[in-house]
């Protein structure tokens, strides 16, 4: 079905090849997976294969790629788009209807497809992929999981025999990969051709006959990746004081946030917690409560002695780090990042040694939102422990975070929590959670395990 | 302020019944001088807004909003009216007092002013009404197939039904940015700290819509969108929509012949 020969592309603008004489060819029913860093490359190869290259990133070309015999650069995306379907990372930005129903026939429509046969294609597709229940359901009301699956039945819809997957899983949770799993297995029997790129995939390796990987655009032999015991960043805090507690605290339903129920907890100096569970099951709520940015409804969150602190009162001794690290990215310049918080505080560092820790010493001149998403990701961290705050809280820190860049994350933690200081991060992730030396798991509100590794 | 799923005569009409009513509604918005025809027109949107059953907060919300158009027009009309012959009812700075009554021309509250703030506002609260009604008993999909079928085109459509559906994510990512600024120490109190609270938020929220946009229209690229497309929904002009129609330009007819001033 997919044939590629010799093929090598180059992004306007970039000296570098973003891929170098790749062969590779593809049947039906074959389930193929990508690994690689980021920048690797898996991204432009799928883009080879959907279309969106040369139509839409046009650079230059040499060697022969063949689709179901068309090749990608003599017939039209919409044309192509009958073939093959593509599902990205973001499931948000792939959703455009405001309900369940009318974003699956979205693409039949753009295909122009009589009414009938879109009717018939939707419905087909919602029953199988499972979302008939909340057909009718509003869009912007599903879970981060559901959202994935919609935008899989949307593509699935269409009817492609070929489906790309471009880091579907990086944002979901474990049952959501779960799920995934299971319709990686169902069109698998279907019989048709999936090419799958991303990071995490050990879960899916029993469905996985062939693996690829890349390192710079070229196809490599694959070697494998570090591992980290369980209780790789070793807290240092049994006797230590508490720094934070608390004592019976509720959080009422806000928008968007999980409620919290009679949470009791304490977070001593030096330790590095992780606050695991499921996408809503409330860790994002206990760590902005930790925070002081969400305040209880009742009981009390006690931080540094301070009973219920403003986000003012505890401003520069707390560090807080959100998901989206581009939310946290005010600064002309890399280093000018570094000292903005700082700078505000009235604080003194040496903006140089945070710099060198990032890893962007090199790239301190660059507009922090030119960096790679990785680098983004570090950039933000690194900009939060400038502040030199005693407790550090993350918010999902790994989110699409590759391997080399993962090991950077935690080695800075490590380096952190061996100052003594403390460090809690919410993830949904289990490996992340793991490498913490103590694991709190929340569902539904409540805290249900407590967990420190010796 | 979303669509409502309920079953009401409003929800069943045609969008381009409601597009066409709307029109009407501004045509006599813009057009009525008299109060009375104003306030009429005011009863009947309020008769409809019931009739369609929002929700209490969308009430609570309405209410407040007109109570702040209602007050900021009358004291601003009542303060600097500007037309000719005006009554002045409360002095503050007599026009004749020395250098500051020259200076500022005086300082009074005028009866005609406060009349025609108060017409202003009516004018401001029937807006105001009128699209939540529409707001509320519309699926956004079918007003953007309304607006389609009377003409305006289809890439349009497109681009108000992606924004409606991204405008919430929108707010919600400036207010998580807002509270990183102040979480890095920013000053972000009283006025000058708004200006600079403004300075670091728009950068990376234009810069992550871009990026934003950018995911989308590669998400839309596959899905075979090219502008070209057929609507799995339809739209029917049924007796309701004759009726509806028929009645409003009724109304319209009379409002203008009787209170339109003409």
């Amino acid at each position: 079905m997919i044939k590629i020969d010799d093929f090598s592309f180059v992004y306007p603008g970039s000296g570098k090849p973003a891929l170098e004489h790749i062969s590779l060819q593809a049947e039906k029913g074959e389930l193929i997976l990508i690994r690689g860093a980021s920048g690797s490359g898996k991204s432009t190869l799928l883009y080879c294969i959907n279309g969106l290259v040369p139509h839409i990133f046009n650079g230059n070309y040499s060697g022969r790629i063949q689709v179901n015999g068309f090749s990608p650069s003599d017939i039209s995306i919409r044309e192509l788009s009958k073939t093959v379907g593509t599902v990205f990372q973001n499931a948000d930005s792939q959703i455009f209807m405001m309900r369940v129903e009318d974003d699956v026939a979205f693409g039949c429509e753009n295909l122009l497809m009589p009414r009938e046969e879109i009717i018939r294609r939707r419905d087909g597709s919602m029953k199988e992929m499972g979302l008939w229940e909340m057909r009718t359901k509003e869009t912007y009301k599903l879970s981060g999981g559901q959202k994935q699956r919609l935008a899989i039945s949307s593509i699935y819809a269409m009817g492609p025999e070929i489906f790309l997957f471009d880091e579907p899983t990086t944002d979901l949770d474990q049952d959501g990969r779960k799920d995934f799993f299971g319709i990686l297995t169902q069109l698998k029997r279907g019989g048709k051709l999936v090419i799958l790129a991303e990071h995490q995939y050990e879960e899916y390796m029993p469905l996985v006959d062939r693996v690829i990987t890349l390192h710079e655009g070229r196809l490599v032999s694959p070697e494998r990746a570090p591992e980290y015991p369980p209780g790789f960043l070793q807290g240092y805090g049994k006797e230590n004081e508490v720094v934070i507690s608390c004592k019976s605290v509720d959080v009422a339903y806000e928008k968007g946030e999980t409620a919290l129920k009679n949470i009791n907890l304490e977070i001593r100096k030096g330790e590095v917690v992780a606050l695991s569970g499921r996408n809503g099951s409330g860790k994002t709520t206990l760590l902005k409560s930790l925070a002081g940015i969400l305040r209880p409804d009742a009981g009390v969150v006690t931080i540094f002695d301070m009973a219920n602190p403003s986000l003012e009162m505890i401003s520069g001794r707390v560090g807080f780090l959100f998901q989206n690290p581009d939310e946290q990215l005010f600064a002309g310049c890399v280093e000018e990042e570094i000292a903005f918080g700082p700078k505000h505080l009235g604080k003194r560092v040496d903006v140089e040694r945070y710099l060198h820790l990032s890893g962007l010493s090199n790239e301190r001149g660059r507009h922090p939102q030119t960096l790679s998403r990785g680098q983004r990701q570090l950039l933000a961290v690194t900009s939060v422990l400038a502040m030199e705050p005693d407790i550090l809280l993350l918010d999902e820190p790994t989110t699409g975070l590759d391997d080399v860049h993962w090991m950077h994350l935690f080695s800075l933690l490590s380096q952190y929590s061996m100052e003594g200081k403390t460090v809690v991060y919410a993830t949904h992730n289990r490996k992340a959670a793991g490498t913490a030396s103590r694991v709190v798991h929340l569902d539904d509100g409540r805290i249900i395990s407590d967990e420190i590794y010796q | 302020m979303r669509f409502i799923n309920r079953d009401t005569i409003f929800h069943r009409l045609d969008p381009r019944t409601k597009i066409a009513m709307s029109l009407m509604c501004a045509c006599l918005i813009v057009v009525l001088r008299m109060p009375e025809g104003l306030l009429g027109l005011f009863s009947l949107l309020l008769v409809t807004f019931t009739v369609v059953r929002p929700p209490f907060s969308y009430v609570r919300t309405l209410v407040s909003l007109m109570a702040i158009a209602v007050i900021f027009t009358v004291i601003s009309q009542g303060f600097f009216y500007y037309f000719e012959p005006k009554t002045p009812i409360l002095t503050f700075i007599p026009e004749n007092s020395g250098w500051i009554g020259k200076l500022t021309g005086g300082l009074a509250i005028y009866r005609e002013g406060l009349i025609y703030g108060a017409i202003q506002s009516l004018r401001l609260c029937c807006a105001m009404v009128l699209s939540m009604i529409i707001v509320i008993t519309t699926y956004p999909s079918d007003l953007i197939l309304g607006l389609e079928r009377i003409g305006v085109p289809a890439k349009i459509g497109f681009v108000v039904t992606v924004s409606i559906r991204f405008l919430p994510a929108l707010i919600d990512e400036a207010r998580r940015i807002l509270v990183a600024q102040k979480l890095r120490g920013l000053n972000v109190k009283g006025v000058r700290g708004g200006f600079v609270a403004l300075r670091y938020l728009l950068p990376p929220l234009i810069i992550d819509s871009l990026r934003q946009a950018r995911r989308i229209a590669l998400a839309a690229s596959v899905r075979a969108y090219t502008g070209e497309r057929t609507h799995i929904r339809t739209l029917e002009f049924s007796r309701i929509d004759w009726i509806a129609a028929g009645l409003s330009t009724g109304v319209m007819v009379f409002l203008i012949f009787f209170y339109g001033g003409l």
